[in-house]
């Protein structure tokens, strides 16, 4: 009895196993190029600008525009246009201001090349005034630490002072001791 | 080195100023559009009567389309200026084109019950507002007589410069070439 059970058990989930595996294979398929063509709308969606929001891409967006135009790009795809092209439809339609990213060409190359500028500039200005701390003697070569000129008398002046509380400290440690062992020995006799 | 912070600094942050300056005192509202001064996205769409109306079939006349939708108050501003220019211009010379986006015919035929207004009215499919570049609403696209894009405005039509600018296209193929804004805004969608 229980072996028939085991038997029927086995041969019901093997018909499932066969019947998932049998309509699952198209559908892995189906899956596959459904996947590689949302990828493909996500990845020139997030190159477009929305055009109704503030610096959000059409892919980040749920306004009803940004919708339209991932539907259109999906069945631009999906007819076989190249996501250059697409790209290049709505540059027709909105202008280069639609791209996210603009072009590296004309007036955009500013957007690129100001900020290498400024820092190039930061660095020249920085190289000028160390060499010229270098030259006037506040910094070192090595840069690290500070090279100060103390007056003589100064440095006389310090190591008295360190003398004078070093001194006055053994003194009253001394002090301190003697009355300790004065007091112990006061203890002990009582 | 500080000989020369006494010009280098000024002449550095003078186009920093002058990029904030620009930028403060534009307005945010007018886009510029790749299409004005070309030929006009071609399409053919249905009318609410359900007869189809292509841009082909008004070649000749001066074209204004109008994108707009029930729900856009914007449009409703601007729907007495449009009703001027029904009542101004003949149709064989200014064809005024309504083309319904992003709204139910029902809020639609409902709006122009409500507010007038006997032009052709299209509903919006295969894209057309995409193709035209349309952002927001109400967009209004003032054609020439040889099919290319004159002039687009974002928002709600004014009425003297509307008809300025048909006046301007009447008299010429091309008139003055541009975008233009305005003060009410273009909206997205309901609410926004």
């Amino acid at each position: 009895m229980n072996d028939w059970r085991a038997a029927c058990r086995t041969v019901s989930l093997l018909a499932v196993g066969l019947l998932w595996t049998g309509a699952a294979t198209p559908a892995w398929g189906q899956d596959a190029d459904s996947t590689a063509l949302d990828d493909m709308t996500a990845e020139v969606a997030s190159q477009l600008r929305c055009p109704v929001c503030r610096n959000q891409s059409v892919l980040e967006s749920s306004s009803a525009v940004a919708r339209e135009m991932q539907r259109l790009i999906r069945d631009k795809l999906a007819a076989g246009e190249s996501p250059e092209a697409v790209t290049e439809y709505f540059v027709g339609k909105y202008g280069e201001w639609v791209l996210l990213r603009p072009e590296p060409s004309g007036m955009n190359l500013l957007i690129y090349l100001l900020p290498l500028a400024a820092v190039v500039l930061g660095a020249g200005v920085l190289h000028a005034r160390v060499r010229r701390w270098v030259r006037a003697g506040t910094i070192s070569r090595a840069g690290a630490f500070p090279v100060v000129a103390v007056p003589s008398q100064a440095v006389d002046s310090v190591s008295a002072t360190e003398n004078e509380i070093s001194g006055g400290l053994t003194a009253r440690s001394a002090r301190l001791s003697a009355e300790n062992e004065r007091w112990l020995e006061e203890a002990l006799r009582e | 080195m500080r000989r020369y912070l006494g010009w280098v600094l000024p002449l550095l942050s003078l186009p920093v100023l002058l990029l904030l300056g620009y930028g403060l005192t534009r307005d945010t509202f007018i886009l510029p559009s790749p299409l004005v001064g070309n030929e006009a996205p071609p399409f053919r769409l249905e009318t609410f009567d359900g007869d189809t109306l292509g841009l082909t079939d008004l070649r000749g006349r001066v074209v204004v389309i109008n994108f707009w939708a029930s729900w856009c108050g914007p449009c409703r501003v601007e729907h007495p200026a449009l009703l001027n220019i029904e009542s101004l211009y003949a149709r064989d010379e200014v064809a005024l084109i309504g083309i319904a986006n992003r709204d139910r015919r029902v809020d639609s035929e409902r709006f122009l019950a409500a507010l007038g207004g006997n032009w052709t009215q299209l509903i919006e499919t295969n894209n057309t507002a995409l193709d035209y570049g349309v952002y927001g609403l109400p967009e209004t696209f003032f054609i020439d007589r040889e099919g290319r894009v004159a002039r687009k405005r974002v928002g709600a039509v004014v009425w003297e410069t509307a008809r300025a600018t048909i006046d301007s296209l009447l008299a010429g193929p091309v008139a003055e070439v541009g975008d233009e804004g305005s003060s009410v805004p273009a909206v997205d969608e309901q609410g926004s």
